[in-house]
């Protein structure tokens, strides 16, 4: 008898993304996709665990009628689609048939009592050949429990009997294409156990050690990754895109800040990958940004010139559909597949952050607060040195570093003082957002300048007048911004600013 | 595990989509149910989109140096496998002569599956040789579909003669024979059911009816019931199977 082979999918994105790669990826037939609550059964004494075989009750989501379903290894031994609203109790309850007349016998007229309920989201897909036949079918699951804890997702490989060698090419190509890891514990188990992702990241403690500080934070943002990336695959709203960018932008920085405290091989590799991450996605998001600044830069136009903007508003829509195809593309990838496997399995890994680095066991407040500290001071340094003619990458460059110090002060905030972090903070955006707005503006005015270059009929004379007037406009914010620099620099570079610094620390409580 | 056969000397009366559908329809009821498709032909194979080649050998099979279970292939429906043609099987009278005990030969390899299997449908070559005779020893039950023509209406008689006058070769040997291929709406296909029923009132009361819905497994490349649910012929094979169960 083929056996069903049974992995945890441990590939960064939701069920949408993961089922996106088997079906476009790897050419997979989807069969079903149900939506809904199920349960298992079985007698008080597991009779039917016993027989490695497992009976299903499950409800459909919105309209649907329940439906019994008795299965051993993946096989659907029967099926059906129409019983009583409630599970049955006794083996008399089951549908009549000759088929639960043997799970009846199984059950030995004993009674079935319901077992852990979820709600899941489940694909059958099928792997054909040459001849459309299947010889090998995809069970894809995403369960959580009734409390809302999400369970791993789980993929079954079910052989079909005399394909064996079919079954086995596609767990090759499965591999290569989603991250796995292999499972002991089926669906059922893990309902059974309540065993979440993984992936909640555990509070953080100014004791606990930097490795675990730093493992916690990178598993909280790759939740937030993960949650907002069939979002940024359908591309209905730019939101996604840009949680996802920050996500990916805090991960870069904390794994740049992780150097004797995250295994250095993996952290290089890592560094390398994520930025490839952050950069397939910045065509998309400008584009995003194009979009959504442009009505309010259009704005700025007398009403008559807005109008002439019309063609050029297309020339934005292609672009950005243009860019956003590229990048699903890149992230759908192999690459990115097996980039995301890795990093998980990284996470998952309990070996990989034990005495990984010098600093792996230090207490993680002592070790964040001197890369805070170091942030803070090469800030300040390459701050004080912007002058009103200081090149614009120099301004770039500063952002950078700003970056860097917030995303470490907010990453691992609950290790600090409160009011400390919050004096510290709030000048602190307000300086990336006019270094941001400097930078935006001037990348902005030069896409844009670009673009124009696409309008059909260079004759378009109206609205490359139109689109002169919008970039003048963002030549205007840009100098704006400059020229708040230094007063809204000088607000961060102050003494009680860099005072906090000293007091992120929090004090220990008088008795 | 009972064994079915669909069988008739005649060709081209609905024996492949009998063995396919009425498999079909019962794997669907929860049985465990094989196929073996033994026409050469293999349209039964052909239908459920498997190759035809049993790897090691047709021969191997019948010689008991392959087991059966080893050439079994799953279809594209739970609880519904084949055991597929291939093309030597147009030897199988040459291989049966051969061997020892030439008319046990299929029982025993079906021997070998009936603790998986609740049903087995056994697909036939037309033709009375010694593949059927081994066939007529392996099964319970000859599912004889049968056209109302006068051409069909002789052959089930000789079919009934070799079983009359061969009782120990056919032992406990049901005939199940029923109309298949039947046009309502010709009044020769009504006048010979009439007569046929009045002298054999074994026959089945389902019949099947002549339809394009069957004639579309070839394009569907699947039962009826999978690509027509509810339609006529597979609400008919649906009562065939009913009835069929009921005289086993």
């Amino acid at each position: 008898m083929s056996k069903v082979r049974r992995y945890e999918v441990t590939a960064a994105g939701d069920f949408a993304s993961v089922l996106a790669v088997l079906t476009d990826h790897l050419d997979l037939r989807l069969l079903s996709l149900d939506e809904g609550e199920r349960s298992w059964l079985d007698t008080p004494t597991g009779t039917l665990e016993r027989a490695e075989t497992t009976l299903e009750f499950r409800r459909p989501s919105g309209e649907g009628t329940p439906s019994l379903t008795w299965a051993t290894e993946g096989r659907v031994l029967v099926f059906d689609p129409c019983v009583s609203s409630t599970p049955p109790v006794y083996s008399s309850d089951l549908p009549d048939s000759s088929a639960f007349a043997r799970l009846a016998a199984l059950v030995d007229g004993g009674e079935l009592v319901l077992g852990p309920t979820v709600n899941s989201q489940i694909a059958v897909l099928a792997c054909l050949d040459d001849e459309e036949k299947t010889t090998a079918r995809v069970i894809f699951d995403r369960s959580e429990t009734l409390d809302g804890l999400a369970l791993p997702m789980m993929l079954e490989v079910v052989p079909l009997r005399g394909y064996e060698d079919e079954a086995a090419a596609l767990e090759k190509s499965l591999k290569r294409s989603v991250a796995l890891s292999v499972s002991a514990a089926s669906m059922k188990e893990l309902a059974q156990q309540g065993v979440s992702t993984g992936l909640d990241g555990a509070a953080l403690v100014p004791a606990m050690s930097a490795a675990r500080a730093w493992r916690a934070v990178f598993q909280t943002l790759t939740d937030s990754m993960t949650q907002s990336f069939s979002g940024v695959l359908s591309g209905n709203d730019p939101e996604d895109l840009h949680a996802f960018r920050v996500a990916v932008r805090r991960i870069r920085t904390i794994l740049q800040d992780g150097n004797d405290v995250v295994d250095p091989e993996s952290r290089d590799r890592f560094r390398h990958e994520y930025r490839w991450l952050g950069d397939v996605t910045t065509p998309t998001r400008d584009a995003d940004v194009h979009l959504i600044e442009f009505p309010e830069l259009a704005a700025t136009l007398p009403p008559s010139r807005r109008e002439d903007l019309a063609s050029f508003n297309e020339v934005l829509l292609r672009h950005r559909a243009d860019s956003h195809a590229a990048m699903v593309t890149e992230l759908r990838s192999i690459r990115r597949a097996e980039f995301g496997t890795a990093w998980l399995a990284f996470l998952a890994d309990d070996d990989a952050w034990t005495g990984c680095a010098d600093l792996a066991d230090e207490p993680v407040l002592r070790i964040v607060l001197r890369r805070i500290e170091k942030a803070n001071r090469q800030l300040v340094k390459n701050g004080r040195k912007i002058a009103k003619k200081s090149p614009a990458i120099a301004l770039h460059e500063l952002r950078k570093e700003g970056k860097r110090l917030r995303y470490l002060l907010e990453c691992f905030a609950p290790l600090f003082d409160e009011k400390a972090l919050s004096v510290i903070l709030r000048p602190l955006r307000d300086l990336q957002d006019v270094l941001g707005e400097f930078q935006d503006t001037e990348v902005q005015a030069n896409a844009l300048l670009e673009l124009a270059g696409e309008l059909e009929g260079a004759d378009d004379h109206s609205a490359l007048m139109a689109i002169g007037g919008v970039i003048e406009q963002l030549g205007v914010r840009s100098a704006d911004a400059r020229s708040s620099f230094s007063k809204t620099f000088g607000r961060f570079d102050d003494r009680k600013v860099q005072r906090a610094i000293d007091q992120l620390e929090p004090r220990k409580k008088k008795r | 595990m009972k064994v079915l056969a669909t069988y008739n000397i005649k060709g081209g009366v609905g024996k492949t989509a009998t063995a396919v559908n009425l498999a079909h329809v019962a794997a669907a009821h929860g049985n465990r149910v094989l196929v073996w498709d033994l026409d050469p032909q293999g349209a039964a194979t052909f239908y459920f989109r498997v190759k035809p080649k049993v790897k090691g050998g047709g021969k191997a099979i019948v010689r008991g140096s392959l087991e059966l279970g080893d050439a079994i292939k799953a279809t594209d429906f739970d609880n519904l496998d084949l055991v597929p043609a291939d093309f030597s099987y147009r030897h199988l009278d040459l291989w049966l002569d051969d061997a020892k005990k030439p008319l046990a030969r299929i029982r025993r390899a079906l021997r070998q599956v009936s603790d998986e299997y609740d049903y087995v449908f056994l697909d036939c070559p037309p033709s009375i040789s010694l593949t059927s005779e081994s066939v007529f020893r392996a099964a319970d039950a000859l599912l004889v579909p049968t056209i109302p023509t006068t051409l069909s209406l002789r052959t089930y008689e000789q079919l009934d003669r070799f079983v009359e006058e061969n009782p120990d070769m056919v032992r406990e040997l049901k005939i199940l024979g029923f109309f298949s291929m039947v046009d309502r709406h010709k009044r020769l296909h009504r006048r010979f059911m009439n007569e046929l029923r009045t002298a054999h009132p074994e026959l089945l009361e389902a019949t099947i009816p002549n339809s394009t819905d069957i004639e579309r497994m070839g394009v569907h490349r699947e039962p009826v019931g999978a690509y027509g649910k509810g339609s006529k012929p597979a609400r008919a094979y649906e009562a065939l199977w009913s009835e069929i169960q009921t005289r086993l």
